[in-house]
């Protein structure tokens, strides 16, 4: 049963994979993108990666494929124009494409294992534990630095992101509260004495 | 133990319902639904004009820099998950370590409020 | 694991080349190449995940979580300069980006 889960994963991964790099228009692109980020949580689910298959739903499904929906809506492009060069590069693309599955091909075919690389495990899988909580258990002890590394990678693209994209527009007149809360009736209001007959 | 796929059994139940419900719902109106058009019912109604403009609007650069946050956010949630689960298992070195990682966001969260990134002016 | 190690491989094999062939075949349209490298990023996450899986080895899933970590912020800052791009020179064409300078 779960062979033939593996097999539905992996066509639809596949085939949308196919479908999000010649689709004409870039939305369906994005769609096709998440179908196979959802068949891709699949395949990590059948290798019993519980806790990266929820955060790929999570994550990408969530947010990345978001992001980059908001970029296709946002950026008001002639999409036609950009596809113009998609049949003069198709047999560059396939020749590159047919030379890279090969290899990979064989190397995916051809391999063996070490003798002893089950027992070098860094980390090994105990039975028992549950996916999620092996993972804490070597994320932030033994990775230790590679853990603090990603904190920065985000601290960089929060950054970046705020330094490439924010713009104040000028003149915005913003509502400031502390302001308002620290006026009082007497630094606001002035009685003048008017003469009488002489005007304002 | 039960077997993996015996656990999201309930899962994949959930999951082929709500496409054979949605499915059903997008399909039965083309079945059963009584059709007799013409082409002023076809075109798009705006107001009584003729329809102006592509319905694709340009979305505004302020909805972006809202979503990145969202994923940097998100991503340090996901990171809080394990270390709650195994908070036990990972001592006060994960405790620290975790602690840590929360610090190096809290500064660019300092800085993003400090720019006013999070303002919608 | 139920599915054997090679199957994965391959998959993970032809994710990865689609991914390749779209960085060539949308020359013109950064968008799909940024989504092709996600492609690709994604193949090498389920490399490392079966490969986890297969040799009772947890490593492969916390570089798997660290490649999606790095992977997103890529994404975002990739999108960012190309949100920054496209507000300048009104056009998201890759091949004028060689007259960036400085």
């Amino acid at each position: 049963m779960a062979v033939a889960f593996f097999y539905l994963f992996s066509a639809v991964l596949i085939a949308s994979a196919f479908a999000v790099i010649v689709s004409r228009n870039p939305v369906h692109s994005v769609l096709y993108l998440i179908l196979a980020f959802v068949n891709g949580a699949g395949l990590f689910l059948l290798a019993g990666a519980e806790f990266l298959a929820m955060i790929l739903v999570v994550v990408y499904v969530g947010a990345v494929a978001v992001l980059f929906l908001f970029v296709v809506m946002m950026l008001d492009v002639d999409f036609a124009e950009l596809r113009q060069g998609f049949s003069k590069h198709l047999p560059v693309g396939a020749a590159v494409g047919a030379v890279v599955l090969g290899e990979l091909g064989l190397v995916a075919l051809g391999w063996q294992s070490a003798p002893g690389a089950k027992e070098a495990a860094a980390a090994p899988i105990v039975a028992g534990v549950s996916n999620t909580a092996a993972l804490g258990q070597v994320l932030y002890t033994k990775y230790f630095l590679f853990f603090q590394a990603s904190a920065l990678v985000l601290l960089t693209a929060m950054i970046g992101a705020i330094v490439l994209t924010l713009h104040h527009r000028p003149g915005v007149k913003r509502q400031k509260i502390e302001e308002q809360n620290a006026r009082t009736r007497d630094n606001v209001i002035e009685i003048k004495k008017v003469p009488s007959r002489a005007g304002v | 133990m039960p077997s993996l796929l015996e656990q999201y059994l309930p899962l994949v139940i959930f999951i082929a319902l709500a496409a054979i419900i949605a499915g059903a719902l997008l399909v039965l109106p083309f079945l059963v639904a009584f059709k007799a058009p013409d082409p002023e019912k076809l075109s798009a109604y705006e107001c009584g004009f003729n329809p102006f403009g592509d319905a694709r609007m340009k979305f505004d650069v302020r909805f972006y820099l809202v979503a990145l946050l969202f994923i940097v956010f998100d991503l340090e949630v996901a990171f809080l998950f394990p270390w709650a689960v195994a908070f036990k298992e990972a001592g006060s070195f994960g405790f620290w370590s975790m602690m840590f990682f929360l610090g190096v966001l809290t500064v660019g969260f300092v800085y993003e409020w400090r720019k006013g990134a999070l303002e919608w002016d | 694991m139920v599915v054997d190690l090679t199957h994965y491989l391959v998959v993970s094999a032809i994710v990865f080349t689609l991914g390749v062939a779209g960085i060539i075949l949308n020359r013109k349209n950064i968008i799909i190449i940024l989504m092709s490298v996600e492609l690709i990023l994604l193949a090498v996450n389920i490399n490392l995940v079966a490969f986890s899986a297969s040799l009772g080895d947890l490593t492969g899933q916390v570089f798997a979580l660290f490649i999606l970590t790095v992977a997103a912020a890529e994404a975002a800052i990739g999108l960012a300069i190309l949100v920054t791009y496209f507000r300048n020179r009104g056009t998201i064409a890759v091949e004028d980006i060689n007259s960036l300078k400085g």
